[in-house]
């Protein structure tokens, strides 16, 4: 059989050596009452050449993506990904490998880790840094759930510019455990911060920001940390483009107290939703309430450097109901992509990567300024922007599908008031004669 | 070994970009002052050259499937077949953008919906959802169902119950639904005590978390009678779904009494744990507890696949998306490869595989139940505390042998297991690297009684030995610092 070594004859005999005549006997406890008694009705077995075959079919009933450009973000973005990080996720020892509970032949993935935590330290200002959660919108709802703890309060005020799918997880997390959320509107592509002062209260356990929001806009934070600060409430920052931390400002020195980002633009496909790769990023007084797994560096016997999972007392496998989280397996095959994207990429090509989306997207937003089809907003924003078509949403739509480009969201979707409001994202992967001939494409009346 | 950081030299690049076409534009313009970084993110400065041999060293000093028998409990190490890894990379899925139109996606939409078919096929539920990202991930979904399921009937019910074996996912999930953890103790043969289920099965009570077979490897033979116990009370009950791979086909947990299941594809159904993730915890239901399903589901109206909204009872989105895709798609690779009969054999393979090694060893490590078990064995190196050597000193020694560990002090509850070590071959090592392996675990047992210190001292031929964990604790040391701070 595919994938299992031992012969039926080997089977055979090492029934045998256990003692027993047939398989039968060793599964006596299963009762015959539940037992399987027929075929499980299901494809296969196939053979290799037919399952590409098959596989291949469906893929096929895809839109041909490689080609088709995104003008789409939302939270998952297509930026060019290095060959070196796939050479390297795809070495066996790091893909087939489990949890480094046995350090000893592990070193390559916790030293990975520790890496990692080091470069989201030096992108968002902050002490410590869990490299690996299951995405941005669980880590946001383990911040939350860590600010509750922290403050013993369990008034939550979030922006409502936070990524709508992160709302919705922090919903189902916190649903359970007695905390009253409140919303911010939003004025054009910001959150509106004017009413904040009144919602704070002496219950706010954090206020819960997303910058760039989910408009693309880039949220002053530094202005409402203090007031924040004030009521003892807790920032969290909220983070679904972390290409962002190559130009913007450290959290850490906007105030920030908890950092819940999604790294999924450091180095990951966008695999229609995941796996991609959260992580939170704090300072070293609130660690003990961090969830999930961090590194730390040690010395072995011999007085060796050495690098082990650390900080264990937080974990469901020590403290069970106790602990600051369930999250056991994580996304770790992610810390290495981005290890590996932000090492390659380094000081100056994270740079040069933030610039070149910021402006690419700020080009085609002028260029759309001076066509008579959108309405532009005036705030400011990193790689993502909104505009008001006056063309119908589903002509976009048609005109850049015909000439391979998908579609930008419609933020109808989202907040229902906002019809033909289309959200375009423009990475780095775009070059000046694509948006040029977007325009050319939009541009035009008819 | 050095840190990326400890490579690093001013104004080398592994990275080329194109020259800013833009160049009329001024970054001032694009972002306001107060949000612009005054200096550039101090990462590293390395070549590419740099980067693929750092990494490739790096992954040298880990131990992967590939490299050898990993007979680790609970965790269902098994082959990742390279061609999973193939079909997951092709263009038309990696570069499949989460948001797009239903019409762009009707291949992945068609794998999602096909792979909770087979699913739901292979353990007897009703409906899956295929967004939970991991084990735990989903027992927080079938935690939050059980809530949702009776607040819904106007019951206020506080109580879960969980066995001293469960993993420690399963009191720490049920925390995060606000359930007060009540332990159920196993009985001397290995399974719930029944006595304790009833006395313990109350109307506050939500249900029971069941793994089975359980962390000890042994399917409990009293399924129905628990199954009858919680039901009685208006409970439901939880099937944690690690351990599935050993009913494959023969069994399955919604024909056995369980109203929720979660299972690891990660562990069952082949797909690699990349050093810990990322994995998937699909969760499947029956009937009556549907419509408390994450959303979105997929369904299918005969021509066309589609999200869809699972309506006002559902416990709400648990990802930012769909879950992990790639993973579901390694999975729904793997069922097609082994279809039913390989299943079976799978689960039949897994099994003979464990029993032999418990027959093989336990004379030397004694079994903490001492009856056939299911996919895995559980032995305890408890005679060898009076030599002065721990399981732990067991474990490591492996290492100088080329062995992964096995599982160990998991399970651990009182007064049965302690010092347990939990193997699981699977279905994948063939018999010759199985004996390999009792030699090993054997000569083992004699240099603990010839030379304890060879064992005390172990690993000896790995790239570290033993770290010092309380130094990494009391002195956490969790970024890389430069010595001279203030550049
Ligand atoms: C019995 C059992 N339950 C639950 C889990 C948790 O699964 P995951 O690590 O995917 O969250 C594990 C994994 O180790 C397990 O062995």
């Amino acid at each position: 059989m595919k994938y299992i070594p031992n012969t039926d004859n080997e089977k055979k005999g090492m029934l045998k050596e256990i003692g027993v005549s047939s398989f039968n006997e060793l599964i006596k406890d299963i009762p015959e009452n539940i037992r399987l008694k027929r075929a499980l009705s299901i494809p296969g077995p196939f053979d290799e050449e037919e399952i590409k075959e098959r596989v291949y079919l469906i893929a096929g009933k895809n839109v041909n993506f490689f080609s088709f450009k995104p003008l789409i973000g939302a939270g998952a973005y297509r930026h060019y990904i290095p060959e070196v990080i796939k050479a390297i996720v795809s070495r066996e020892e790091f893909y087939t490998s489990y949890t480094p509970y046995q350090p000893e032949i592990s070193q390559g993935n916790l030293q990975s880790m520790f890496e990692l935590q080091t470069h989201l330290a030096k992108l968002t200002g902050m002490d410590v840094v869990v490299p690996s959660l299951y995405d941005g919108a669980s880590a946001v709802a383990e911040a939350v759930l860590m600010a509750v703890r922290i403050t013993h309060k369990n008034r939550i005020i979030v922006s409502s510019l936070v990524h709508p799918h992160y709302r919705e997880v922090i919903t189902t997390y916190t649903e359970p455990h007695d905390i009253e959320i409140i919303e911010l509107p939003f004025d054009k592509g910001c959150t509106d911060f004017s009413d904040l002062k009144n919602q704070l209260n002496a219950n706010t356990a954090a206020v819960v920001v997303q910058s760039p929001n989910f408009f693309g806009g880039i949220e002053n934070i530094a202005a409402i940390a203090s007031e924040i600060h004030d009521t003892g409430a807790l920032l969290i920052h909220s983070i679904a483009e972390s290409i962002s931390l190559g130009l913007l400002t450290a959290p850490a020195d906007m105030g920030v107290d908890i950092v819940a980002g999604e790294s999924q633009s450091f180095g990951m496909d966008l695999n229609f939703g995941g796996p991609y790769n959260g992580y939170l990023a704090t300072k070293t007084r609130f660690l003990r309430q961090l969830p999930g797994r961090i590194a730390g560096e040690t010395v072995d016997k011999n007085g060796k450097r050495a690098f082990v999972m650390t900080m264990r007392a937080r974990e469901q496998d020590i403290r069970r109901e106790k602990a600051t989280s369930n999250i056991c397996s994580n996304h770790a095959l992610n810390i290495v992509a981005a290890n590996v994207y932000l090492s390659l990429l380094g000081k100056n090509g994270l740079y040069q990567v933030a610039l070149l989306n910021t402006k690419a997207a700020h080009y085609l937003k002028r260029k759309f300024a001076e066509t008579n089809n959108f309405e532009v907003f005036e705030y400011p924003f990193f790689n993502e922007f909104v505009v008001k078509s006056k063309i119908d949403i589903s002509e976009v739509k048609n005109r850049l599908s015909r000439k391979s480009f998908i579609p930008p969201l419609r933020v109808d979707r989202f907040y229902k008031k906002c019809e033909n409001y289309l959200l375009f994202t423009v990475t780095e992967i775009f070059k000046r004669e694509e948006l040029d001939k977007i325009i050319e494409i939009l541009g035009v009346s008819r | 070994m050095k840190l990326i950081y400890e490579k690093s030299v001013e104004g080398r690049k592994g990275y080329f970009l194109r020259e800013d076409p833009y160049k009329e534009i001024s970054l001032k313009d694009c972002i306001p002052e107060y949000a612009l970084s005054r200096t550039k993110k101090e990462l590293p400065e390395v070549s590419e050259v740099d980067v693929v041999r750092h990494f490739t060293v790096l992954s040298k000093l880990n131990y992967g499937f590939d490299d050898g028998f990993y007979p680790l409990g609970s965790c269902t190490m098994k082959y990742n077949p390279k061609l999973n890894e193939h079909l997951a990379l092709l263009d038309n899925f990696i570069y499949a953008h989460p948001c797009v139109d239903e019409d762009f996606v009707q291949g992945s939409l068609q794998i999602i919906y096909e792979l909770n078919q087979y699913l739901s096929e292979i353990t007897g539920m009703d409906q899956f959802t295929l967004s939970p990202a991991a084990g735990a991930h989903g027992e927080l979904t079938g935690v939050l169902i059980m809530r949702k399921y009776f607040m819904d009937r106007g019951e206020l019910r506080h109580k879960m119950l969980i066995p001293d074996s469960a993993h420690g996912t399963n009191p720490a999930s049920a925390a995060m639904a606000d359930f007060n953890v009540v332990e159920v103790k196993s009985n001397k043969r290995g399974g719930i005590d029944l006595v304790e289920l009833h006395k313990l099965m109350d109307e506050d009570t939500v249900g029971l978390m069941l793994t089975n077979p359980n962390t000890v490897g042994l399917f409990d033979e009293n399924i129905e009678e628990i199954a009858k116990v919680v039901h009685s009370k208006g409970g439901l009950l939880y099937y944690d779904g690690a351990n599935l791979n050993a009913l494959l086909g023969i069994a399955r947990p919604g024909d056995a009494g369980f109203d929720i299941a979660h299972l690891n594809l990660h562990k069952t159904f082949s797909t690699p744990h990349g050093g810990g993730g990322p994995g998937a915890g699909p969760v499947g239901v029956k009937k009556h507890l549907v419509r408390y399903l994450p959303t979105p589901i997929v369904s299918y109206n005969g021509e066309k696949y589609f999200f869809e909204e699972v309506g006002e009872k559902s416990i709400g989105r648990l990802s930012a998306f769909f879950g992990n895709f790639s993973v579901l798609l390694k999975a729904y690779v793997w069922i097609l490869s082994m279809g039913d009969e390989g299943l079976k054999e799978t689960a039949k393979t897994s099994i003979i595989n464990a029993n032999y090694v418990m027959s093989k060893l336990k004379k030397f490590y004694k079994p903490v139940y001492d009856r056939f078990c299911m996919h895995e064995c559980v032995l305890t190196g408890r005679e060898y505390k009076k030599y002065g050597v721990k399981t732990l000193d067991i474990a490591k020694r492996l290492m100088d042998y080329g062995f992964h560990p096995p599982t160990i002090y998991f399970p651990h509850f009182e007064p049965y297991a302690e010092e347990t070590i939990m193997i699981e071959p699977t279905e994948s090592e063939s018999k010759e690297n199985i004996d390999l392996f009792i030699d090993t675990m054997i000569k083992i047992a004699e240099e603990i009684k010839a030379h304890p210190e060879i064992v005390k001292q172990a690993p000896h031929i790995t790239p570290i030995s033993r770290p010092d964990e309380v130094r990494a604790a009391r002195n956490p040391t969790l970024i890389f610092k430069e010595i001279n701070e203030n550049r």
